[in-house]
């Protein structure tokens, strides 16, 4: 029980101060937990590993929680794993309810949060030996099954899946990355636009455009007179945030969550899969899959759980295996390096106070985050009470800052932002919907890779069928996930038949 | 609460310092905020440590405030172009001449477009493992092996360090069995967790690693899937011997020599070994006034002669390696020329 003594007020402290540090950074739309921590990364320098870590594991809870408010506020994903956030968030909080709606996602991210921490503590070595069973097959399947949400996703199936793919084809634009274990070859381009497009769109700015920017310029054309109040939102009137939301909702936390860890403990997939995922298997488990899209709590709940779900799981394999499992823990692993310390296969029986002092700070951290964003959140809130034309000029103030410092000033984010604001304009007039091709756009880089490396390596198709019994129950669920879009689907219709012959 | 209060002393009093070295320094060409942006985009990889080390040494030495940026190779030599005043200064390795060697995209002629500047450190751990289970225990095995005809799988990271050691083993083949050396074959990797997992998945029957990440893997017990066991250290004897006796982890630097030439023979030509020592060192635009390379070779003198950035250094593993710039750009020169050699016969 040595690390007690480690465990001093200002661990504590400067893990609430990340934390709180992190919600801010995960708030505004362009900065991410990852660049949180890649800030703050030199002061663990002169604060000391143990203390280090706790301001870094506080940036990294904190910042994959504050993604949520703009979500749902603003409809824009503050972070790329609180996407499917908004397809729930935002409509209630449109719908008057925007506190209720933030508090369901905090509680959510709470347990989410703990889930995997718990998770963490007991099972890292075990789950880490699990993980290291999914090869290139296994991991392009989890790729393939997130993907699938597209078809549950879409208004029109059809359009959807072709949405989607458009997304995928996008996302390839660049260079095939020799650190994908690629040829090094520019894609999808013209010599001009090398300088550009060599590392391809950068994902945030891609994410603010469709979804703030694209916003903003519907509602440009729409107009909006400075005397509108009707279009103002009344938080008055609606039933309070209550506990009994939740009834119900158990199963979804638990399955949420632990997709959520189950994908952040695999290196390479990616936090936003474990979001999509978890939003995609409640949505086919639902009684009301319709209300799903319309400001359904279980749509939230599943959404926030999983992304916080991923703290705890994408840490598994940098402490059992030295291999960070998300991007922000990538950039955590430079604390270790900094001090020289290696994490690796017997990092956590090694350095036992260490492990007990992360552990300390991750479950602090957690509770912080709900402390100060529970009880902020009905100022919080208030955002949406701010008329639109003082609103939106200020959003668009953060978004073009938000893309420009995503990677240090490169001013091409800032065009993006503006190229994919008004593609998603268009979009919506001419069917292409945005939500499939934002999914096809962030899961279709590591879709290709995983399926490339897997023909490569094995050099027939056959082995995805064939190369596991992990791949079997893969393509089981793959298979059960297809076949619930299509009968959801046929079930609307059917609905929307009837009511339109009870119509006439 | 005593810590923080005493940090915020420290912070203060480096303030102060900073400030009258500041004062002092008002004639250095190096002022203000310098941006030391590095090749790799990765903040848990060895050219971030060593550039923290030597930018921290900086700062205080010249009193001006060096920050490392991890922004990746292509961004690094773009930030490079753009900044001719000395704000912006790049850290990298020997994957800066290597990629353009290997012909990769975004790999310019470092000697030609820019200035490459002081060595300061090498990373001697590099290194290629085998899992421990493996029937290869030498790289002789491994050369003998794809001299009878098997085909050995090294996963590596094309075009660069990670590649270097592959191409000398596959030279060694061609020297030991002309026309054999096609049997050792690349397995086009990223990550070190994707080359790891190759070896998990039995795709790769080497991989290319480092002692850093690495080592823990080796002393877990051969029937974990996991375990692996060290092959080869590209690095020369002489670099090794230079680190601390604890070595890496709990393996012993004389525990890391059996892995190094002589003891490990890996034939460039008929007389002599192949070795490989992973070098950090600067690079400066090329328009760059030479006024302030040279206050960094001022500078850079001074600190490693005070000694302590050796022992910054060693703690993490990395063996100090100054050369001013005049002295280092000849010397990182005949080192390109002699890999280009063995890069080119290869070539078909």
């Amino acid at each position: 029980m040595e690390f007690l003594a480690l465990l001093s007020p200002e661990f504590f402290l400067l893990s609430a101060a990340g934390c709180l540090i992190g919600i801010i950074f995960g708030a505004i739309p362009g900065m991410t937990a990852t660049m949180a921590v890649a800030v703050c990364l030199p002061l663990t320098y002169s604060l000391g590993l143990h203390e280090g870590l706790a301001l870094l594991l506080g940036l990294y809870v904190g910042g994959i929680s504050g993604g949520l408010v703009p979500a749902i506020l603003l409809n824009i994903p503050g972070t790329p794993s609180s996407i499917t956030t908004t397809f729930d968030g935002h409509p209630m909080a449109k719908a008057g309810e925007p506190e209720k709606a933030l508090k369901i996602c905090i509680v959510a991210s709470l347990v989410g949060g703990l889930f995997s921490a718990v998770v963490l503590f007991f099972f890292a070595p075990m789950l880490a030996d699990f993980a290291i069973k999914f090869s290139y097959i296994e991991k392009f399947l989890i790729i393939f099954f997130a993907l699938t949400v597209i078809a549950s996703l879409s208004k029109n199936i059809l359009a959807g899946i072709f949405s989607g793919l458009l997304g995928v084809l996008l996302a390839l634009i660049g260079t095939y990355d020799t650190s994908n274990g690629g040829n090094g070859e520019y894609r999808l381009m013209f010599d001009f636009m090398v300088p550009y497009l060599e590392t391809g769109f950068s994902l945030l700015p891609v994410l603010i455009g469709l979804f703030g920017l694209a916003t903003i310029f519907e509602e440009a054309e729409k107009g909006i007179k400075e005397e509108d109040t009707h279009s103002q939102i009344k938080l008055k009137g609606h039933k309070p945030f209550h506990f009994g939301v939740f009834k119900g909702q158990i199963s979804n936390l638990i399955r949420s969550s632990s997709i959520g860890t189950f994908v952040g403990m695999l290196p390479g997939i990616g936090g936003s899969a474990a979001s999509v995922l978890a939003y995609s298997q409640q949505k086919n488990l639902s009684k009301n899959p319709e209300k799903m899209g319309k400001g359904a709590a279980e749509g939230m709940v599943a959404s926030e759980s999983a992304n916080n779900a991923l703290t705890g799981g994408a840490l598994i394999p940098l402490l059992s295996l030295g291999i960070p499992g998300d991007s922000t823990t990538a950039v955590l692993i430079g604390a270790f390096t900094l001090q020289g310390l290696q994490v690796g296969p017997l990092f956590i029986g090694e350095h036992m106070d260490t492990w007990y002092s992360m552990m300390a700070a991750l479950l602090f951290a957690n509770f912080v985050m709900f402390g100060a964003m529970f009880f902020a959140i009905r100022y919080i809130a208030k955002v949406v009470m701010v008329p639109k034309y003082i609103l939106y000029p200020i959003i668009i103030m953060m978004c073009v800052i938000g893309a420009y410092a995503i990677n240090y000033g490169i001013m091409f984010d800032v065009w993006t932002l503006l190229i994919f604001g008004l593609f998603g304009w268009l979009a919506g007039k001419i069917g292409i919907e945005v939500a499939p091709l934002v999914i096809g756009f962030i899961l279709g880089g590591s879709a290709e890779v995983y399926f490339v490396k897997s023909i490569e390596s094995y050099g027939t198709l056959s082995i995805f069928f064939t190369k596991s019994p992990i791949a079997v129950v893969l393509w089981l669920l793959i298979l059960a996930s297809v076949v619930f879009s299509i009968l959801m689907h046929r079930k609307n219709k059917r609905l929307a038949n009837q009511v339109e012959e009870a119509n006439a | 609460m005593k810590k923080i209060l005493s940090g915020v002393g420290v912070a203060l009093c480096t303030l102060t310092m900073a400030t009258s070295m500041q004062a002092q320094a008002a004639d250095s060409p190096i002022k203000g905020n310098i941006r030391v942006v590095i090749g790799s985009s990765s903040t848990g990889g060895d050219t971030y440590q060593a550039s923290s080390i030597i930018a921290d040494a900086l700062s205080e030495k010249l009193g001006a405030n060096f920050k490392v940026d991890a922004v990746g190779v292509t961004a690094a030599f773009r930030a490079l172009e753009r900044v001719s005043n000395g704000s912006t200064i790049m850290v990298f390795h020997d994957q800066a001449y290597l990629g353009n060697l290997y012909g990769q995209k975004g790999y310019d002629d470092p000697f030609e477009k820019y200035t490459v500047g002081q060595t300061f450190a090498i990373n001697p751990g590099n290194a290629y493992l085998v899992a421990k289970n493996s029937p290869y225990k030498s790289v002789q095995d491994v050369i003998d092996a794809a001299g009878s005809g098997k085909t050995v799988r090294v996963a590596i990271q094309p075009g660069g360090v990670s590649e270097i050691g592959y191409t000398a083993m596959k030279n060694a083949v061609r020297l030991q069995y002309p026309g054999m050396e096609d049997n050792l074959a690349p397995l086009n990797t990223g990550s070190q967790s994707d080359k790891n997992q190759a070896m998990f998945d039995g795709l790769a029957d080497v991989i290319n690693g480092s002692v850093q990440a690495n080592e823990q893997y080796t002393r877990l017990p051969a029937d974990d899937q996991k375990a692996m066991s060290f092959l080869w250290l590209t690095a020369r004897e002489g670099t090794v011997k230079q680190a601390n006796p604890e070595g890496m982890g709990g393996t012993s630097r004389d525990d890391l020599m059996k892995f190094v030439a002589p003891m490990v023979s890996v034939p460039m030509d008929e007389s002599k070994n192949f070795t490989f020592d992973k070098e950090f060192f600067f690079i400066y635009n090329k328009e760059t006034d030479p006024k302030i390379i040279a206050a960094m070779d001022v500078a850079l003198e001074e600190i490693f002669k005070e000694g302590k950035v050796q022992e910054t250094m060693k703690k993490s593993f990395f063996i100090p390696d100054f050369l001013p710039s005049n002295e280092s750009q000849q010397y990182l020169m005949n080192k390109r020329d002699q890999y280009a050699k063995i890069i080119e016969s290869l070539k078909k």
